[in-house]
C-alpha cells in the first residue's frame, strides 16, 4: 500500500512529492489494476488541473486545508458536481451531479482532488460488491473473493493503493464490512455527526458518510475534514468539530473494553481465533478487558432489514425516470427488486403495525442494550463480519448475504459509531476488528483502532 | 420477466415473514423512529444561491432531463404504469 498517510502528507508540504506526482500515481495505478479489480465506475477528467492549481497554492506558500494533495475516491452515492452518480444502477448511469454534496464541499476546501467515483453494490443493497451494474469488484489482498459491501470499490481501491483516502457509506455495515475483507480501516461515525446532504439515500435514518483509509490516521484526518454541523440539514448533530488525528498517540491505558459472549456464538471460529487474540493485545497495552451484555444482539438484523426495506421503499419512489435517469423497476437488478418488494409490502396499510411498528420497537431495545453496556466500559470491541468472504459468484440465498450483516447493523440501529482495523488474518485473509464507542464516541475508538494497529 | 417478478415477490415475502418471526418475545416498547431526539425543523433560511449559481444548476440539471421542450421546460407523460395501480 506504500507510504502512510502522515509521510505522505509531510512528502507533499515538504515539496518531495507534488500534488500533480500523486495524482499521476494514482491515475497510472488504476489504469494498470483497475480492469481486473473495478473499484471505479469513472474518473475525473480534471483532477490533474485540480492538482496543478493545488501545486501552485503550496508553491506560492498559501494555506492549505488537511488534505491538500491527496487523491480522494467517492463512492458513487454521493453527489460531486460534473461527475456521474449513478449509484451503479442502470437507473442512474446517465445521472451527471449539478451539485456538491456538503461533505465534497469540505474535501475541496480542504485541498483534496477527487480522483474518480467507486463502484459499490447497487443502490448499497448488498454486502458483497457484487450486485452493481458495472460488474463485481474483487478483493485485491484475496483475489478471486468478495471485497464486502456496498462501499466496495471504495474499500479495494485502498487495498491495492490506487487513491489516499476514500469516502464510503454505512447503512447497516456498508464502510466496515469492506474495509474488514479487504484489510483497510473503515469508520461509520455516530449518526448525525457527518451531513448527509447530498448522499443518495439508502434508508435516511441509518445512513452515514464515513471515510476508508489505508491507516488509522488517514481516516481520523477525513472525518474531522468531513464531520460537523451542517444548519441546512434537520437531522445534522450541533456537535463542536474535534481534532481527532492529535489524539490518536494517547494510548489505551485504563480505557475499559467490553467484550461479549454474544459475538462468539454468532461467529466463526477462524474469525474468532484472530479477534480474540486483538482482545489480548488490547489487554496487554494497558486495557482493562471486561464482558458486558448484549442480550439481543441476534435480533437486530431482522429490525434494521424492515426499517430498511421500508425507508429504501420510500426512497425509490422518485426514481420514476421522468425528471432524470430510468423508472428503477425496470432496469434494477434482483436485489434491489426484492429490496422494493419488501418494503412495498411492509408499507401497506394492514402490515404496517406487524412489521415496521414492531422494527422501531426492536430499535428501542437496542439503543437500550447498548446505552447499558456503554456505560459500564469506554468501548466494545468484537469481530466486524461473522465469516469471512465467500468467492466471487457464489450463490447464496438472501439470508445467507444478509447475515453477513449480524455485527454490523446493531450499531446502525442504535445510533452509535464504530470503526474497523485489521486484526489479523484467517487463511489468508484479512480479519477486521471492530470497535464499537458511545454517541460521539469517535475519539476514544479511533485511539483504541490506533494502539492496536501500532502493535502489529 | 414476470417469472422473476413472481419469484422475488415470493422471496420478499417469506423474508419479511421471517423478520416478524424473530422479533416475537421481545418487550413492546415506544418506537423509536429516529436516533436523535432533537431534530432541527425550524432551521434558518439562510441566504440564496447566486443567479450565476441557479443559472448553472438550472442548465446542468436540462442537460440530464429526459425530455424537454424548446424552452428547457420538463416534458412529461403520464408514465405507463400509473395505472396498473
Amino acid at each position: 500500500m506504500g507510504r502512510g498517510t502522515i509521510e505522505k502528507l509531510g512528502a507533499i508540504q515538504q515539496g518531495e512529492l507534488s500534488a500533480t506526482e500523486n495524482v499521476q500515481q494514482a491515475l497510472d495505478r488504476i489504469k494498470k489494476l483497475d480492469k481486473k479489480i473495478k473499484a471505479f465506475i469513472e474518473l475525473n477528467p480534471n483532477a490533474l488541473a485540480e492538482a496543478e492549481a493545488v501545486d501552485c497554492k503550496l508553491k506560492r506558500g498559501e494555506h492549505m486545508g488537511k488534505l491538500a494533495g491527496l487523491t480522494i475516491g467517492i463512492k458513487s452515492n454521493i453527489n460531486v458536481k460534473g461527475l456521474r452518480a449513478t449509484c451503479a444502477s442502470r437507473t442512474l448511469e446517465n445521472y451527471v451531479s449539478p451539485y456538491d454534496a456538503e461533505v465534497i464541499r469540505r474535501v475541496r476546501d480542504a485541498g483534496g482532488i477527487i480522483v474518480g467515483m467507486n463502484n459499490m453494490d447497487e443502490f448499497a443493497c448488498g454486502s458483497s460488491g457484487e450486485t452493481s451494474s458495472f460488474g463485481p469488484t474483487d478483493n485485491p489482498v484475496a483475489p478471486g473473493h468478495i471485497p464486502g459491501g456496498s462501499s466496495s470499490g471504495s474499500a479495494a481501491a485502498i487495498a491495492a493503493g490506487m487513491c489516499d483516502i476514500c469516502l464510503g457509506t454505512d447503512t447497516g455495515g456498508a464502510i466496515r464490512n469492506p474495509a474488514s475483507h479487504c484489510g483497510v480501516v473503515g469508520i461509520r461515525p455516530t449518526q448525525g455527526l457527518v451531513p448527509a446532504h447530498g448522499l443518495i439515500e439508502l434508508a435516511v435514518s441509518f445512513d452515514q458518510i464515513g471515510p476508508l483509509a489505508p491507516d488509522v490516521y488517514g481516516a481520523a484526518l477525513m472525518l474531522e475534514t468531513i464531520a460537523g454541523h451542517n444548519p441546512k440539514e434537520c437531522t445534522s448533530l450541533d456537535s463542536p468539530s474535534v481534532n481527532y488525528s492529535d489524539k490518536l498517540g494517547i494510548g489505551i491505558e485504563n480505557i475499559r473494553v467490553g467484550t461479549s459472549s454474544k459475538f462468539s456464538e454468532l461467529t466463526d471460529s477462524a474469525v474468532m481465533g484472530v479477534i480474540d487474540g486483538a482482545v489480548e493485545k488490547l489487554h496487554d497495552l494497558g486495557a482493562e478487558v471486561v464482558e458486558v451484555e448484549l442480550p439481543n444482539l441476534e435480533k437486530s438484523l431482522s429490525a434494521y432489514y424492515v426499517i430498511m426495506f421500508a425507508e429504501f421503499f420510500s426512497a425509490t419512489r422518485k426514481f420514476d425516470g421522468r425528471k432524470y435517469g430510468r423508472r428503477i423497476e425496470e432496469v434494477c437488478g434482483d436485489e434491489v427488486l426484492r429490496r422494493i418488494t419488501c418494503g412495498d409490502y411492509i408499507s401497506r396499510k394492514d402490515q404496517h403495525d406487524r412489521h415496521y411498528k414492531r422494527a422501531l420497537q426492536v430499535r428501542t431495545l437496542m439503543r437500550r442494550e447498548f446505552g447499558e453496556a456503554l456505560n459500564k466500559v469506554d468501548v466494545i470491541v468484537g469481530p466486524t463480519v461473522p465469516k469471512l468472504p465467500h468467492q466471487l459468484g457464489t450463490k447464496l440465498s438472501p439470508a445467507e448475504m444478509y447475515a453477513y450483516d449480524y455485527l454490523t447493523s446493531p450499531i446502525n440501529l442504535a445510533g452509535i459509531c464504530a470503526g474497523t482495523v485489521k486484526a489479523g488474518e484467517a487463511s489468508g485473509i484479512p480479519v477486521g476488528l471492530q470497535v464499537q464507542g458511545k454517541v460521539l464516541g469517535e475519539e476514544t475508538v479511533l485511539r483504541v483502532m490506533r494502539a492496536l494497529e501500532a502493535v502489529k | 420477466m414476470a417469472e422473476r417478478k413472481k419469484e422475488i415477490e415470493r422471496s420478499a415475502e417469506e423474508i419479511v415473514e421471517s423478520f416478524a418471526r424473530a422479533a416475537e418475545g421481545l418487550p413492546k416498547l415506544k418506537e423509536t423512529y429516529y436516533n436523535q431526539e432533537t431534530c432541527n425543523v425550524s432551521r434558518p433560511d439562510g441566504e440564496p444561491s447566486s443567479e450565476e449559481e441557479r443559472t448553472e444548476f438550472r442548465k446542468r440539471f436540462i442537460s440530464i432531463m429526459p425530455g424537454s421542450d424548446e424552452k428547457g421546460n420538463l416534458r412529461v407523460e403520464v408514465a405507463k404504469w400509473v395505472e396498473e395501480r
